[in-house]
């Protein structure tokens, strides 16, 4: 007799344990099954792990910084071992924190390859043991895995993915960088700090190229006076092994030939998602992603996906809200997905952190908007702290004062970005954000000052 | 001696006035004839004369408080005059300020549409009727919070009530989805809210327009009717006939008159009242004559129900339903059977003019004690008149047709009008109401009558 359920989800990521948590606080006898350890890709492989080593990379910098300041502390050594293990610390920390709300919540988690079988019935598969359980309601969050592009020469090589460079065991000297976007870029500045030699090569014409094209222009600015090389419009034409380690063969945007030594390579172009799970189902894809409507079913009634796996954002607290909107209408409450307010972060130094829809995308959908930038220079709490590279520019629709998007560039600014988040998604204005006290000195401030300064444009017209 | 400024009682019914505003300040100087303060009664609202001079005082009541008539709003009288704190209420009521300082009602009546207009512009910022003042004043609801569904957003009393049953803290709504709403002039009481606990945010909003804006192109492709909210003037006609209608037993009789004298007296008496008055005599004037002269007969007919109380007048003062534009208006024509008819066509042309021109004053529009509705310039041999409450009787008049009609056995041609009477059969019973119109058959048929 195997084992049945009301709801099962596969997949323990920030999409599939939230959604586990929320069905287990409806009632719904659940289960989570999840092969690897709790917490994906983010708390294992990605956000958790990487924050704790840009948090190290910031400490570095701030005493490379203090020594112009007049605070001396000798030479600089670290080591990456006591740096890898804090890392580590962190994580199992957290994964006990989730295994801790699991056994509260009274949820079963299955140790096991999760595959749907039948809409009902998932095959748990854990080496060679089996076991197939049944579910009403099946909720995919497989997650994604980091994209290995066809360059030729590539599979002959050593690289790593973001899956595999936190096992890094010594410090290169010289490391490359195919893929300038989120990832690459905070793991430039990981590197950076540790004094490798830091290449990256880009594609698209710029760095982040999703975000303010401000932004990545600043980003691009201030890695580069870390001494991070950056070949941005450069194509990765092959790869081959090289005395120092590997050699990269690139064209540049005038056709011309670039080649890059390194010891090391990261290949971060991209994630696929993880589809093993319902290969058995004929789902409707999107692309290489499960399709899904907003209420995150799939095409097969009572399959929902959530997470990487339906593609989107790819953001840990995108999948975790999708995975509640998933677990609510699993559980028969109506629910549907809202990426209105969907705040973004990279965690580079200085972090770029952003919400709603940047200039170039507003005017793209034809919205009457404008922007307003504020520099960090002009303010005190930024200047104190020797941080005054960052800005925060606001995009606002002009006849209401809407505010459509916040682009915030500087230390800290992924902590603010929630504030400029706040307002819009309880729709306040521009005229409410610059009437709303805020404290001083605080970098924050940067937000009320580019309110006030909209505010005062949008008035003007009303004195003539 | 400080003089008491009162709240005029300027009709009958009127029991309460609504101040809606003053045009002095305690402390000002007032000269006689200066207006004082507007109030709004049931029907009208008028600017009040100051008829003392002095310095204002006191000002006992705010705008749009609701004054019973006679109150004592207020003292005229020297610096520094001790005046009481509150409102000694009644005027005359405190002996040691018999004078009183007398209002003359400013000749400057407005209709009522114009009445509520003035009242929405009178120095407030937030649009709103004075019941609904009145309701947020007691639940203390803030009005600026109120969303108003009258025209330019004026809050009614419904919007109040609405506001105050919504939700405790009333409407709530995102500062985005405000502006939105109030720009566009929608009324997000009505609206469902999509947010948390029924906030209502922009999308809502942005639906409501989306919807109005396709139903606007579907009104404008299929001919639609012309729709007209219900306010103003037309609301109070409405307001006054429901009242009539539900609350007076109406009866009507008819009687049909040979008018071939009264045509024959005015041919005679048209050049002469003209010399005299430069203005036509017409059927009009002579009917009202007669109603006069018979209801100063009939004083049965010639009452007003008030209040379980049927006032038998000692003036005949007869009102005269006269169109105005999208609406009707009744002034009144005092002691119509001591006057002449020379006197009547002066007084009856100068009220429709005056009611047309929307320039009737309080006094020309109360105290009546019957109505004459002619509708004899068009095609129409009778009706049945609705009566104008408290009035108890209404005479409708028909057109004058040639007819044949058969007298002493043969048939002739004669000019034959239909009257029809309708009586409030609480306060009169059939045969009176039968007595009166036939005398008044009587009188119209033999208007040598008139002289008696």
């Amino acid at each position: 007799m195997s084992k049945s359920y009301d709801i099962a989800i596969i997949g323990g990521g920030p999409g599939g344990y939230v959604a586990a948590l929320r069905a287990a606080e409806l009632g719904k006898k659940t289960a989570l099954i999840e092969h690897d350890f709790l917490g994906g890709t983010c708390l294992n492989r990605g956000c958790i792990p990487s924050k704790t080593l840009l948090k190290h990379a910031e400490i570095i910098e701030s005493i490379h910084a203090a020594k112009e300041w007049g605070i001396e502390t000798g030479e600089l050594s670290f080591s990456l071992e006591k740096m890898k293990k804090r890392k580590d610390d962190v994580i199992n920390k957290l994964r006990g924190g989730i295994a801790f709300l699991m056994k509260k919540g009274k949820i079963d988690v299955l140790d096991g390859f999760g595959s749907i079988e039948t809409p009902n019935k998932i095959k748990v598969l854990k080496e060679d043991k089996q076991e197939v359980i049944e579910a009403a309601k099946i909720i995919v969050a497989t997650g994604s895995s980091p994209a290995v592009p066809p360059i030729p020469g590539l599979k002959e090589v050593s690289f790593f993915t973001s899956d595999t460079i936190f096992d890094i065991n010594k410090i290169p000297s010289h490391i490359a960088i195919i893929g300038g976007g989120v990832i690459g870029v905070e793991f430039a500045c990981i590197f950076a700090s540790l004094a490798t030699k830091v290449v990256i090569i880009e594609m698209a014409d710029r760095l982040v190229p999703n975000e303010d094209s401000e932004a990545s222009k600043l980003l691009e600015k201030e890695l580069k006076k870390k001494g991070v090389q950056i070949f941005t419009s450069t194509k990765v034409n092959s790869v081959e092994k090289s005395d120092l380690g590997n050699r990269i063969l690139c064209t540049d945007q005038k056709g011309n030939e670039v080649i890059v030594d390194t010891q090391e390579l990261i290949v971060s172009v991209g994630r696929k998602p993880n589809t093993a799970a319902v290969s058995n189902l004929n789902l409707v894809m999107d692309g290489p992603f499960i399709k899904v409507n907003e209420k995150m079913e799939t095409s097969v009634t009572g399959i929902y996906a959530v997470g990487d796996v339906v593609g989107g954002y790819q953001l840990a607290h995108v999948a975790s809200a999708e995975g509640i909107v998933a677990a609510n209408n699993t559980a028969g409450e109506q629910d549907t997905i809202d990426y209105k307010v969907v705040p973004r972060c990279i965690y580079t130094l200085p972090e770029i952190a952003s919400v709603g829809m940047t200039e170039a995308e507003a005017i793209a959908k034809g919205l009457a908007v404008a922007s307003e930038k504020f520099d960090h220079v002009g303010n005190g709490k930024a200047l104190a702290a020797g941080e005054t590279s960052g800005f925060t520019k606001i995009i606002y629709e002009k006849k209401y004062g809407e505010i459509i998007g916040v682009t915030m560039v500087g230390p800290h600014v992924t902590e603010m970005i929630s504030e400029a988040a706040a307002f819009m998604f309880l729709e306040g204005t521009i005229e409410e954000a610059a009437k709303m006290i805020h404290p001083h000195p605080t970098v924050s401030e940067t937000f009320y000052e580019a309110a006030q300064r909209i505010e005062m444009k949008l008035r003007a017209p009303l004195k003539v | 001696m400080a003089k008491e400024i009162f709240m005029p009682k300027l009709s009958s019914t009127m029991e309460i006035g609504t101040l809606l505003q003053w045009f002095k300040e305690e402390g000002d100087q007032v000269e006689i004839g200066e207006p004082l303060f507007e109030i709004m009664t049931d029907k009208i609202n008028i600017e009040v004369e100051a008829y003392e001079e002095g310095i204002l005082l006191k000002k006992y009541f705010g705008i749009d408080e609701e004054v019973p008539c006679n109150y004592v709003i207020g003292y005229i009288g020297e610096k520094n005059e001790t005046v009481p704190a509150v409102s000694p209420g009644l005027a005359g009521s405190d002996e040691n300020s018999e004078e009183k300082a007398e209002v003359k009602v400013e000749a400057k009546a407005e209709n009522t549409v114009e009445s509520i207009q003035t009242m929405a512009v009178a120095g407030e910022k937030v649009r709103a009727t004075p019941a609904a003042r009145s309701i947020a004043r007691n639940e203390q609801v803030n009005l600026e919070l109120v969303q108003g569904s009258g025209p330019k957003g004026r809050i009614h009393q419904k919007d109040v009530q609405a506001f105050i049953l919504n939700t405790p803290e009333g409407v709530r709504i995102s500062p985005l989805a405000k502006k939105i709403a109030d720009n566009e002039k929608v009324n997000v009481g009505d609206l469902t809210g999509s947010g948390a606990h029924g906030k209502i945010v922009k999308n809502d909003v942005v639906n409501v327009l989306q919807k109005e804006q396709i139903a606007e192109q579907q009104a404008a492709s299929s001919a639609a009717p012309a729709r007209k909210k219900l306010s103003g003037m037309r609301k109070v006609i409405a307001e006054r006939m429901i009242k009539s209608v539900t609350t007076a037993p109406h009866v009507t009789l008819t009687s049909d008159i040979d008018m071939t004298k009264v045509k024959e007296l005015r041919a005679q008496l048209r050049p002469r009242i003209e010399k005299q008055t430069s203005l036509r005599l017409s059927f009009t004037e002579v009917i009202l004559k007669a109603a006069g002269t018979v209801l100063a007969r009939h004083p049965k007919v010639n009452a007003t129900l008030v209040n379980d109380e049927i006032i038998y007048s000692k003036d005949v003062n007869v009102g005269l339903a006269v169109a105005v534009d999208d609406g009707l208006m009744v002034p009144v024509l005092k002691n119509v059977d001591e006057k002449g008819l020379s006197q009547l066509t002066v007084e009856a042309k100068d009220l429709a003019k005056r009611a047309r021109e929307q320039k009737l004053l309080p006094d020309q529009m109360k105290g009546s004690t019957f109505t004459v509705s002619n509708l004899g310039m068009y095609a129409i041999d009778a009706f049945t008149p609705i009566i104008n409450l408290p009035e108890t009787a209404i005479l409708g008049i028909g057109r004058i047709q040639d007819k044949a009609v058969v007298e002493n056995g043969t048939i002739v041609v004669r000019p034959m009008m239909v009257v029809s009477l309708s009586f409030d059969h609480r306060a009169i019973d059939g045969a009176p109401a039968a007595e009166f119109l036939t005398e008044l058959k009587h009188v119209l048929e033999n208007p040598f009558e008139l002289l008696v």
